[in-house]
């Protein structure tokens, strides 16, 4: 089990920090994009649709990262406050629950969307933009299936957290 | 009992999220198992959730929210290229001839970083951790510290460039086109980020200048709960470095990001890239530019782009059950039955944010409720920026306000352990009514948020 937990968190991770460098490509994009709208007065349809792309993978690919990371943000007013058995249980029933059903429900019903997409090889809707919105479109499912993953790996490590403690306990009454 | 079914999801949803687990998971699961529940019920018809792949996409390609990691990604650069710091200390140095000049120069900076984040926490734990043993060394009474540091935080919502204004803004222009549409209108006003942020800089700069008077005014009435900082002796040519490498290149950027934004020459987006490349800029002139800063600033500018987005698409899915179940028609005909008309909706919606201020941060409640609640109170023939910073300036007083305020939660996991509890509280009281002044001003005086705006997009047309 840990070495599954280790392979899904390095995946996320490697995953994450690689496209985080998009973030100062998106920065330096768009940089170039408003020297050349206000310089040269030229209007690059294909390098606008380019902060799109890197947008919605910086997103597709960084959201099973931050999960890993915990970086995406609870209402903690309750959860702060409690035992590393609490935290775990709330951890172990939200991602069996929400996050499996969330991700399923958004694979489940993105499918066919995502497949005519595919079966008619989607282009932009401007006549110079980039002929790759079925590849985007395919973020409906890449991300819910890195969710998943990643929530698969956030399971077992609130579940190894509940058995850890549920054993430390035997042990001591076992003394008893 | 089914027309309630909408109020119900909604309260389930709150509770459930007080569980901890993520905000964005938990609406997205909970809404879904009222639908499928409503499904085997027969009371709820899955047409409405086969339409959230398109929403969802619709989020990915949205231009305005690319000004998001832009934003994050200049704020994070300021901070973690110690721009901020230094700005913080140079200010200092500038203002230590004046009462409560510490006090001043910390609100001053709490409002220039106003850029970096969306989440109190990290501003109020921020500032927090760069001011606070400053001021307690410096003989600040500690609740007089920890008011000005607890408000300061929230000062990053309402001062542009926020990513909360922007996010808000968003969320107002959507919600005022549906209202419009309700109504039948054929031609359509438009409401744009630019202006909620021409609208929120007349009262956001008047809180400054609030916090700032009742800083100085206490040292100077009370000098012995916030001391003058003990003068150093090469403080002539300090200052003068100081005004000019310290001070000047932060403030000139902020200033000329958003001046673009108001003055109509670039969009919050490419204004962004500008911030951007400048805090770049400014953070290889402090030779703090190397690839692991970078390498830190992406993957931070990665974490809270991507916490944002996977709110925007829980909420999506949550707002589409919530008009599944008839939702909309629900909050229309409570507020019809509302006696008072505009004036006891407007305050009902207020008071109903206020409280979720208590367990849900800002972009939560800018994607929960301002959707819900949005396009009927506009439809009342409400003005959208000046709704829209009203609902800004009220949640910043939520997060302010004993015992539950957010702000005050984060200010006391930085703050050192002599100080207590209660005298964080005491010391915000002051600020709380400072807000609420400023809530009641702008509720008569709505000319505060739309006077800028209309003056902008009327030089805009000629």
């Amino acid at each position: 089990m840990n070495k599954l937990i280790t392979l899904i968190d390095q995946t996320s991770d490697r995953l994450g920090r690689g496209v985080s460098w998009l973030t100062l490509f998106m920065v330096l994009v768009m940089g170039l994009i408003v020297i050349l709208r206000y310089a040269f007065q030229i209007g690059s349809i294909a390098l606008q649709e380019s902060m799109l792309y890197m947008n919605a993978m910086l997103f597709t690919f960084g959201a099973a990262f931050t999960l890993k990371e915990q970086r995406h943000v609870r209402v903690d007013v309750v959860y702060s406050r409690l035992p590393p058995r609490g935290r775990a249980l709330t951890d172990l029933l939200g991602t069996t629950v929400f996050l499996s059903l969330s991700t399923g429900f958004i694979v489940w019903s993105s499918w066919d969307y995502v497949a005519l997409a595919w079966r008619i090889q989607e282009g932009s809707a401007e006549s110079s933009g980039l002929p790759f919105v079925y590849f985007l479109k395919t973020a409906l499912l890449i991300l819910p299936a890195l969710l998943f993953m990643q929530g698969v790996a956030e399971a077992m490590k609130a579940y190894s957290v509940l058995r850890d403690s549920a054993e430390t306990q035997s042990k001591l009454t076992d003394h008893d | 009992m089914i027309d309630l079914l909408p109020l119900v999801l909604f309260a389930i949803v709150c509770l459930f999220l007080m569980a901890g687990y993520p905000v964005a998971l938990t609406m997205a699961g909970v809404s879904l198992l009222f639908a499928i529940l409503g499904k085997l019920a027969g009371v709820f018809d899955l047409a409405f959730i086969s339409l959230i792949p398109n929403r969802i996409y619709g989020i990915l390609i949205n231009q305005n929210l690319f000004a998001v990691p832009l934003f994050v990604f200049m704020g994070s650069m300021l901070e973690r290229s110690r721009i901020a710091e230094d700005l913080l200390k140079n200010m200092e140095l500038v203002l230590r001839a004046l009462p409560g000049g510490l006090g001043i120069s910390v609100i001053l900076v709490g409002m220039l970083l106003a850029a970096s984040t969306g989440i109190v926490g990290a501003t109020v734990v921020t500032m927090g951790i760069l001011s606070l043993p400053t001021m307690l060394r410096a003989g600040y009474q500690p609740a007089l510290a920890c008011g000005t540091l607890c408000a300061t935080g929230t000062l990053g919502q309402i001062i542009p460039p926020s990513i909360c204004l922007v996010l808000l803004g968003e969320v107002i222009s959507n919600a005022y086109q549906q209202a419009q549409l309700n109504l039948g209108v054929f031609a359509p006003d438009f409401v744009s980020i630019s202006d909620l942020f021409a609208g929120a800089i007349l009262p956001g700069l008047l809180l400054v200048l609030a916090y700032g008077a009742y800083v100085f005014a206490t040292a100077l009435f009370k000098p012995e709960l916030a001391p003058p900082t003990i003068e150093d002796t090469d403080s002539d040519v300090n200052l003068f470095v100081a005004l000019l490498k310290g001070l000047f290149p932060p403030v000139a950027l902020i200033i000329a990001v958003l001046g673009s934004i108001l003055m109509g020459l670039a969009t919050p987006t490419e204004a962004s890239s500008v911030g951007a490349i400048g805090a770049m800029l400014l953070a290889f002139g402090k030779r703090m530019l190397s690839i692991a800063i970078l390498h830190e600033v992406a993957i931070e500018t990665t974490r809270v782009t991507s916490m944002v987005y996977l709110i925007l698409v829980g909420a999506t899915i949550f707002s589409s059950v919530f008009r599944g179940f008839g939702g909309e028609e629900l909050i229309e005909a409570l507020f019809d039955a509302l006696p008072g008309g505009v004036f006891s909706a407007t305050l009902a919606v207020m008071l109903v944010i206020f409280l979720l201020g208590f367990i849900l941060d800002f972009i939560e409640i800018t994607f929960l409720v301002v959707p819900l609640v949005g396009p009927v109170l506009l439809s009342m023939g409400l003005d959208p920026v000046w709704l829209a910073v009203m609902i800004a300036i009220n949640l910043q007083t939520s997060f302010l306000t004993p015992p539950f305020g957010f702000s005050l939660f984060y200010l006391r996991s930085v703050a050192p352990v002599e100080v207590d509890t209660l005298s964080i509280y005491r010391g915000v009281i002051p600020f709380v009514v400072i807000q609420l002044m400023l809530l009641i001003l702008l509720a008569f005086q709505p000319g505060l948020a739309t006077w800028l705006p209309n003056l902008l997009n009327g030089q805009a047309m000629q």
